[in-house]
């Protein structure tokens, strides 16, 4: 049973802690994870814009790493999703695109991962602070991922789960729009911002660090003290001081 | 019609023709397939399975009925026959002074007999013989009379169609309107009106079928909700039986 | 070329003027807000909302999937009922067809009821132009035409436009100063345009649904006045997409229950009209001469291609506006096109066939999918966009910037190695900005993201140069999996292979 680690260019390259919190927390539940170094991005900002060439020969990394993988887990619910457009990204290549269909079947978001194959709902983790989950859009809308983080979280000891207003509204990442169009996701990620104030909380927590970076990026920007999370570091640390 | 318009819509029509055909090939070509000329299976026909098999008691068609009708402004009354009927109207004739009233040339309208009940009261029955501009006579009236042909619960709907005795402006020109539904003819969901139309056919249908759910409202200035914008600002429905 | 030139020409441009307006975005935002929850109550009293869905999904794609037959036997249907039936490949067309027979008629006035694909026809203009006076009657559409714009909701035109603003336009139009108060305003706007409904010579539509099996239109309203215009004045001009079709009246039921709740979350308008060919002679009221004009204007570009046939399927709802975080924050006119948020990012570029027109409309999302959420027909528009994206692209129109980039992109990520390299150059090349472990400065190509936010900096040890040492770590204390994981891990495996789905 090979279960193998997408870390995600993001998780890899600015928020390492992410991967080690949910490598560590999955070896409680005897899983080993393999990290093909073969990885790169899963090209979601070239396939979102546009260049889809300039995406398959990003995406191709992520083919090959995991051709041989049982499982294959990310903290990300958008690069998860990413691959599920693998089939149309590699329709043209009749060997791809039945890599692309056998890799989509075996990918996994964290919290899926946790809740449906190793039937997990509570880590044990203890957690005694007021938080709010901020659910990202392509995880909720296109994975359909509502009722894992949900479960997992519920069970945390001592965790205050608040209801944050207009939660499954779009934080404005959006990739390169915050670039491109960087008047309207501003606007936007103010708007998640007032919302996460507005909830009292003082952990905002997530399943993807592209949302959770932009958020706290804001956040940051307006030196509100709050702290923000990958769900994969709020369940390790919180197993950790139980 | 002048001889001349009456060419003129050949002409459009024998080019219309031409262009229909350069329409439908050209649609049948990008989807692909060669001009359908039998109508192709439709497994999806109208509601979902489930929903077709839905149905209210008759209680609850008039409670569903009335509280839909009212959410959306209206006013609902259970009276037990026409007689009562009669008396509702006079008394709501008094109470808005209505000084015009037109109401569909229905014999059931009819025989409420209200140009006697209605004293210096002006009433018009639609299209009834004599050449009238009915359009301006269902303009100035205060109160729209109409039985109506069915209605839904589910919607809090009102079904009218229009026929020689029976104008589209009744229930649309006046100031208020008031609707009378027979028991029998209140239905739970809109399918059971609709289908109807389907099994009557094309040339059965009548030009104007209007289904009526309330007030005429208006939410356009600022989200600030109006009554009685362009249609009959007081509807009362007034189920018999 | 002045700067609010500039600024009005790109979607980029117009958004800034709209985030600058306050008034706009919080006018956006209730009435958005509003109509959202609206859907949401409506849609969860109704139930089994993703059944109904999925049902109005195939409803329609089967009758644009047989477009040929069902708009063939409308067009026949609705003649034997004694329409006078037209058909228009482009907006010039469709506007001849109507200026010409508004001449016939020798019409001085139209009076018209909301429609869209008019307002894509630039059709008042068009009759203008000819000494024919045309009056808009929705209340929102007639308050837009007094103030020369284009609406900016496709279900509320006016929602840019505060009261103190309408109560100016009508007094104007009044001859006295009406007070900024609801009630009055619309008294005065139901007095005016009763006048205009008797005394105007044409009545115009647009249309909804129209009913292939019997050949009748269909029309949803709130106001009364698209009943008004059908019924008073004496010839009827109908304008329609030709995609508008559904087969029969019961067809008509799944349309009427996702139609109002998605658009205001009301269970059905208050009006709900289906009209079948003019007058019968013996009929009190209604048109004696009826017009439909069957408009393509770039509907038929969408047949045949697998990634925008969907795109027909649209019944016009305004769900995918209110339910748009982007449209929210900048409103309908930022759109540049007749249609504006979701649907209308697609279809202005889907409908026009000069990619080189398209500007960046198709960027003004984050491809969130809610509109996909939102849609009752299910339409995929946030995939729809990335379409667009990449069809621009191809015709080598993409920004010649952001091509560099991402060739630079495919570069460094098509090899493991290269990336690693680009992370290592990555880490030195930020020490310029970085102060504890964060970058502040807005210089350069930080700066759209560093205007509004903090950005982090590259982590000294990516995951990748800690996992030798993590994964020995780990390894040492390991726990032994618990064999009912195994199994079932292996059942999944096992499932997966023999041509199961994989997992939800």
């Amino acid at each position: 049973m090979k279960v193998s680690m997408f870390i995600t260019c993001i998780s890899d390259a600015v928020y390492p802690r992410i991967g080690e919190a949910m490598a560590r927390l999955l070896a409680k539940y005897g899983v080993a994870l393999h990290f093909p170094t073969i990885q790169t991005c899963c090209g979601q900002p070239a396939f979102n814009s546009g260049y889809w060439g300039e995406a398959r020969a990003s995406a191709k990394t992520i083919l090959e790493a995991f051709e041989d993988s049982d499982f294959v887990i990310a903290p990300s619910g958008s690069c998860i999703g990413m691959i599920h457009h693998y089939p149309k990204l590699f329709e043209d290549d009749p060997i791809l695109v039945a890599t692309a269909e056998r890799l989509q079947k075996k990918s996994y978001e964290f919290t899926q991962f946790l809740v449906q194959v190793l039937g997990v709902n509570d880590v044990g983790a203890t957690f005694p602070h007021k938080v709010a989950y901020h659910p990202s859009c392509h995880g909720s809308r296109i994975l359909g991922i509502k009722e894992e983080p949900m479960t997992l979280m519920r069970n945390v000891k001592g965790m205050e789960l608040l209801p944050l207003p207009f939660a499954e509204d779009c934080c404005g990442f959006g990739g390169t729009f915050a670039v491109k169009m960087s008047d309207i996701s501003g606007a936007m990620v103010n708007e998640k911002a007032d919302h996460v104030l507005e909830s009292e909380a003082e952990v905002l927590v997530g399943l993807d660090m592209a949302c959770l970076m932009n958020i706290a990026g804001n956040l940051r920007y307006r030196n509100k003290p709050i702290r923000v999370m990958h769900l994969a570091e709020l369940l390790y640390e919180g197993v950790e001081h139980a | 019609m002048t001889e001349t318009h009456q060419a003129w819509l050949a002409q459009m029509e024998s080019e219309s023709r031409a262009k229909q055909e350069q329409f439908m090939k050209g649609i049948a070509g990008r989807l692909g397939h060669p001009r359908l000329t039998n109508a192709p299976p439709h497994p999806f026909r109208g509601a979902p399975d489930f929903w077709q098999s839905f149905e209210w008691s008759s209680d609850e068609r008039v409670q569903h009925f009335t509280d839909n009708f009212e959410a959306a402004g209206g006013h609902v009354h259970r009276l037990s026959d026409m007689q009562e009927v009669q008396s509702f109207i006079c008394s709501k004739a008094t109470e808005l002074s209505a000084r015009y009233v037109i109401h569909q040339n229905e014999t059931e309208l009819n025989n409420l007999q209200l140009k006697e009940k209605l004293e210096d009261v002006i009433v018009t029955q639609w299209n009834s013989g004599s050449d009238e501009d009915w359009i301006a006579r269902a303009a100035e009236a205060d109160i729209g009379i109409v039985m109506a042909d069915y209605a839904v619960s589910h919607t809090g709907s009102i079904v009218v169609v229009s026929s020689e005795d029976k104008g589209r402006s009744v229930s649309l020109l006046p100031t208020a309107l008031i609707a009378i539904i027979p028991l029998e003819r209140l239905k739970t969901r809109l399918g059971e009106v609709l289908i109807t139309f389907d099994e009557a056919g094309r040339d059965q249908l009548p030009a104007g079928i209007h289904f009526i759910s309330g007030p005429s409202r208006s939410a356009d200035i600022e989200n600030d909700l109006t009554i009685g914008v362009h249609g009959p600002g007081v509807v009362f429905a007034v189920i018999v039986g | 070329m002045s700067k609010t030139d500039i600024k009005g020409t790109t979607v980029k441009g117009r958004a800034e003027l709209a985030l600058n307006d306050d008034f706009l975005r919080k006018a956006v935002k209730f009435t958005t807000e509003r109509l959202r929850d609206g859907k949401r109550k409506a849609s969860d009293d109704l139930g089994n909302w993703e059944e109904w869905r999925e049902r109005g999904r195939q409803i329609r794609l089967h009758t644009i999937a047989h477009l040929d037959y069902y708009l063939n036997q409308f067009a026949n249907q609705a003649r034997l009922n004694g329409v006078h039936v037209h058909f228009a490949d482009t907006a010039e067309d469709a506007v001849k067809i109507t200026l010409a027979i508004a001449e016939r008629k020798q019409s001085l006035s139209v009076v018209k009821s909301k429609s869209m694909v008019t307002e894509e026809l630039h059709l008042n203009q068009a009759l203008e132009s000819i000494g024919v006076d045309v009056v808009e009657s929705d209340l929102g559409e007639y308050i837009i035409q007094l103030a020369g714009e284009t609406p900016s909701h496709i279900i509320i035109p006016a929602i840019h436009k505060n009261r103190y603003q309408i109560a100016d336009l009508l007094s104007n139009e009044a001859g006295e100063t009406l007070p900024p108060d609801t009630a009055i305003l619309a008294g005065f706007v139901r007095k005016k345009l009763r006048e205009k409904f008797l005394e105007a010579d044409i009545g115009m539509t647009g249309c909804n649904f129209a009913i292939a099996e019997t050949g009748s239109m269909v029309l949803f309203e709130n106001e009364g006045n698209a009943r008004m215009v059908s019924t008073v004045p004496s010839t009827q001009i109908t304008l329609m997409g030709m995609e508008r079709i559904i087969p029969s009246w019961s067809d008509l039921e799944v349309m009427a229950t996702l139609l109002p709740r998605s658009a205001t979350g009301q269970k059905l308008t208050v009006y709900m009209s289906g009209i079948t060919g003019p007058r019968r002679q013996e009929d009190g009221d209604g048109p004696d001469e009826m017009h439909i004009i069957i408009i393509d204007n770039g509907r038929s570009l969408q047949l045949g291609d697998p990634e925008f046939q969907e795109l027909l399927n649209c019944i016009r709802c305004g769900a995918c506006l209110n339910a748009c975080p982007v449209y929210r924050h900048i409103g309908g006119h930022a759109y540049g096109g007749t249609y504006s948020g979701p649907i209308g990012a697609v279809l202005t570029p889907a409908l026009n066939k000069n990619i080189d027109q398209w500007d960046d409309i198709a960027s003004a999302s984050t491809l969130c999918g809610a509109c996909y959420e939102a849609c009752p027909v299910k339409i995929p528009l946030h995939d729809m966009l990335i379409y667009l994206r990449r069809r621009k692209v191809e015709r080598g129109l993409g920004d010649k910037m952001e091509s560099i980039g991402m060739r630079g992109f495919a570069a460094i990520m098509s090899n493991s190695k290269r990336y690693e390299n680009a992370l290592k150059v990555g880490k030195l090349a930020q020490r310029l900005v970085v102060k504890d472990g964060e970058i502040t400065s807005k210089l350069g190509p930080l700066k759209g993201w560093n205007n509004y936010r903090v950005a982090p900096s590259l982590a000294k040890q990516s995951f990748r140069d800690q996992w030798g040492t993590m994964e020995e770590e780990i390894r040492h204390g390991i726990q032994e999996i618990d064999p009912l994981v195994s199994n079932r891990m292996e059942e999944i495996v096992r499932n997966r292979e023999a041509g199961g789905k994989g997992h939800d």
